[in-house]
């Protein structure tokens, strides 16, 4: 990074004057104001990732986003108030009614064991925050340090620039703020940080080849398993990293020789069933090991029968271990979740509850564009300057970036993992680009005297990058595409903030909309029906509602559910399921044999809200019919389609779910000019408007009627 | 960290080509193999060689990444699964005439398979672009090939970046606002 010193002309005297009034102290050297200008942008980089994700927390109020955080939260909450052996060993009796859930087992402990740290940290120097806060700005934080991270790895990668620029747009990318915005308190927000740690250590590894690097790898990597359960993305990415160097610089002879192939193919069956990361582990450990005892003996034919005696031993016990695990069922294949990535197809007609899951749909451009923005141009043109300068660490980060793109267009969730290679490459093609731009606007202009071949300036000047005088608007041009350049990336940073600020920033538990002239409404009905049944139900009641609501309801309801968002037990789910799209008298005996007390169901008719039960009364249609073949789907539709008004079918006006949205809405008038029993959400008139319950009765109803709760009627005397 | 090669490699191999056609072998599946239907039966003699892979160039490596690229980005994986259909159709309710629709609107993450594909091309064009640019920077090629190049390369980024907002904007009408 050659810096030309400036030589003033002449300057004025006034200026002159203050110059060398300056204490010596305050001019700098080239290096060190180089140095101060990096510090200061990383210092500002750290501050501005922080900041752009507090729109929910400055606009609503420091509280938990979404679902699954408050499962988190309230994990967290038993952590520092119960310590350790008490979390890890924990049963949790208040959720999955009557079966109960292992906590400790069951969930990824990094995430909670560090915001508890964090808080232990927090109040030895004396701030005395509430571990909500500590959650809720975790995820900020831990962001903040990935961006520090991308700049070391993007230095290790390409060089300094890079990685600034890497660290400025992982800053801001909205595919990362998506899953990291203040309030959301998820694994991923830890977890991309120990990833991207991980990463850079092995890459730091790879470069140096030391092995206290290596070794702080394997620390970054526990971290990782600790945290998330996409671990599995690192523990297959950097075998099949190693077997393409080893491809690369060692040739296929190794792979193709005959002494393994037949021995390989029995190893590779082996592990196939467990896991193919520790598959290609198993093959490397192979080859190292056998090249080392080939070293150790010396002699050929030692070493042949060597390999014979070992070779077979291993098959034999391989073969038998294989036939032991699969018939004992130890050995288990794919969860269904992993080989939807590899099947994409597999979930739509195996499993409903994972296609059911909107984050685990397919990706369309839309969202890779408002994830990406500027960075999807950028990526391929990165990539091209990687292979132009092939090296250990681009071969890495290329492999990374391609293979997380791959997985990012399979799932939408995924996009996250992609974002930190994607900002990678991008910042490549950036520095590269910016390089050699400015190389052209500050090339020295060659004299026409030169051109007679023997001014020592000629050849000083061919070395810096000569351009030819007569092109003067090589510079001018040069100089139009950086201010293009720069005008990209401030698009880029324009974006950025306006979706974070509209699209990623809701919390998804308070809902706002728009009113008649244009001010703000809050629609805090969630919170207000937990508070609901917090205070005026017994603390032993039982509340059955879809698997979505059931971590909040634990959480700041702190009553006990039938099934929740951890959806372990499907059968569970289905008969939830079922009870909701049955008829009344038959979700009765269900409810009663489940010792439900409440009822909970979400209904937007009233306000227009287009995620409550009945727009996902389809999926536990079709949940239930997976396991409880009297639920048909084609029951629920009318020629295929589905409706709630007159038109509707028979058995979708009389269902549970139906009459607990609908229960007393026929008499309400939503919209002027509109009938009564207009539902704003599905846009209709609604079918079956006198609706009796007989089983139940209603309870609460929030005040934009958004959540719904009713109470089973016990059985009557006979 | 590379191995450094004690044991040349292509020793090893040829002494292998031989010596897993003899006893020395200690591939099992190979004495199996031996014992069991080749005891009596004799395999003929052939002229087999091993086809030698060699690695493709980076170029070709290149173009099959941008090749995989386009593919995903424009949203394959999600056509194979959702199929939806190639363009979208609204019927015009005074004429009741079909017309077609391009843009899937209503939600962020839906698409038609030709709105997936114009997208996904726009953005390689981009990619393009920048890569034609950072060529035409490159020193060792004459003027009027350089000039050409930088050309192509910045109409290709700015048709792409036009092309793109516009996308977006008709996708999603309240992009920006």
């Amino acid at each position: 990074m050659a810096v030309t010193t400036s030589t003033p002309t002449s300057p004025p005297s006034m200026a002159q004057d203050l110059l060398n009034s300056l204490p010596k102290t305050l001019k700098l050297k080239t290096k060190q104001q180089e140095l101060l200008i990096r510090v200061a942008t990383l210092g500002l980089i750290y501050i501005l990732a922080f900041i752009t994700r507090l729109f929910s927390v400055l606009r609503y109020e420091s509280m938990i986003h979404e679902f699954d955080p408050y499962f988190n939260y309230r994990t967290t909450l038993y952590l520092t108030e119960h310590g350790f052996s008490e979390f890890w060993n924990w049963f949790d009796s208040d959720s999955w009614y009557p079966l109960g859930r292992i906590i400790g087992g069951t969930l990824y402990p990094g995430l909670m064991l560090t915001a508890a740290a964090l808080y232990k940290i927090l109040h030895f120097l004396r701030f005395a925050v509430h571990i909500r806060e500590v959650c809720v700005l975790t995820a900020p934080f831990f962001a903040s340090n990935t961006a520090i991270v991308a700049y070391f790895f993007g230095k290790e990668v390409w060089d300094s620039g890079a990685g600034i620029v890497a660290a400025a747009l992982i800053a801001i990318c909205p595919g990362y703020i998506s899953r990291s915005v203040a309030g959301s308190y998820d694994n991923e927000g830890v977890a991309i940080f120990a990833l991207l740690l991980t990463f850079y250590l092995f890459v730091k590894a790879v470069n140096t080849g030391s092995l206290s690097w290596s070794l702080a790898s394997a620390f970054g990597y526990f971290y990782m398993v600790s945290a998330w359960g996409g671990y599995v993305f690192i523990i297959n990415l950097v075998p099949l990293y190693v077997l393409v160097l080893l491809i690369r610089f060692v040739g296929f002879q190794h792979v193709q020789s005959g002494e393994h192939m037949a021995a390989m193919g029995v190893f590779f069956l082996l592990q196939a069933a467990v896991s193919c990361g520790s598959d290609i582990w198993i093959v490397l450990q192979v080859f190292f090991f056998l090249d080392w005892v080939k070293h150790l003996l010396g002699d050929v034919k030692l070493f042949q029968a060597f390999l014979r005696i070992t070779v077979t031993g291993a098959v034999s016990v391989g073969a038998i271990a294989l036939g032991v695990g699969m018939a004992s069922g130890y050995i288990s294949p794919w969860t269904g979740r992993f080989y939807s990535l590899l099947d994409p197809t597999y979930a739509k007609d195996h499993i409903p509850i994972i296609a059911s899951v909107s984050e685990h749909q397919p990706t369309a451009w839309s969202s890779f564009m408002f994830d990406f923005h500027i960075l999807l141009f950028l990526f391929p043109a990165g990539l091209y300057f990687c292979f132009k300068r092939l090296s250990d660490a681009t071969i890495f980060v290329v492999m990374y970036g391609l293979t997380s793109m791959y997985f990012a267009g399979v799932m939408v969730r995924l996009i996250l993992v992609a974002t930190p290679a994607v900002c990678l490459i991008s910042a490549i093609a950036v520095s590269a680009t910016v390089k050699n731009l400015t190389r052209v606007v500050r090339a020295k202009v060659q004299t026409l005297q030169s051109g007679s071949g023997k001014g020592t300036s000629a050849s000083k000047g061919s070395s810096k990058g000569v351009i030819d005088n007569s092109q003067p608007f090589q510079k001018n041009g040069a100089m139009l595409l950086l201010l293009g350049a720069f005008y990209l990336l401030s698009r880029y940073a324009i974006h950025c903030t306006w979706v974070t600020s509209e699209a990623y920033s809701s919390p998804s538990i308070v809902l706002a909309a728009r009113g008649a002239h244009g001010q703000r409404v809050i629609f805090d009905d969630y919170r207000e029906a937990y508070f609901w049944l917090r205070q005026n139900t017994p603390p032993d009641a039982k509340v059955m509602s879809w698997w979505d609501y059931g971590y909040q309801i634990t959480a700041m309801g702190n009553r006990t559910v039938i099934v929740d968002n951890n959806t372990w037990n499907n059968t569970h789910i289905a008969t939830v399921g079922r009870a909701m799209s049955s008829y009344e008298d038959e979700a009765y005996d269900i409810m009663k044999s489940l010792d439900v007390d409440y009822v909970l169901v979400v209904f937007g008719g009233v306000t227009g809200y287009s995620s409550d039960d009945i727009n996902k009364f389809l999926w536990m249609v079709r949940i239930g019919g997976g396991v409880f073949p009297v639920i048909k789907e084609p029951d629920y539709l009318v020629n295929g389609e589905y409706r709630v008004d007159k038109g509707a079918a028979p058995k979708m006006l009389n269902c549970l779910m139906y009459k607990l949205s609908y229960y007393r809405f026929g008499e309400l008038t939503t919209e002027y000019g509109k009938p009564p029993g207009y539902d704003r959400a599905r846009g209709v008139e609604i079918g079956n408007k006198d609706i009796k319950l007989e089983y139940l009765e209603e309870a609460f109803t929030t005040q934009n009627w958004i959540v719904r709760i009713y109470k089973v009627k016990p059985p009557k005397n006979r | 960290m590379r191995t450094k090669s004690e044991n040349p490699v292509q020793q090893t191999s040829s002494t292998t080509v031989t010596d897993s056609s003899s006893t020395a072998s200690m591939d099992p599946i190979f004495h199996l193999i031996r014992i069991l239907p080749f005891s009596f039966l004799r395999p003929p003699r052939l002229r087999l060689k091993l086809p030698s892979i060699s690695l493709p160039s980076s170029n070709v490596v290149f173009a099959l990444v941008l090749l995989t690229y386009f593919m995903v980005v424009s949203g394959i994986v999600y056509d194979i699964i959702v199929e939806p259909p190639g363009i979208g159709s609204t019927q015009d309710p005074y004429t009741g005439a079909v017309r077609p629709v391009v843009f899937m609107s209503g939600r962020v993450n839906g698409q038609y398979i030709i709105e997936g594909l114009s997208s996904g091309f726009m953005f390689v064009l981009g990619g393009i672009g920048i890569i034609m640019l950072d060529l035409a920077l490159d020193k060792n090629r004459d003027r009027s090939v350089k000039v050409s190049y930088a050309s192509a390369g910045i109409s290709s980024i700015v048709l792409a970046y036009v092309m793109s907002m516009l996308f977006i904007r008709i996708k999603i009408p309240a992009y920006l606002r």
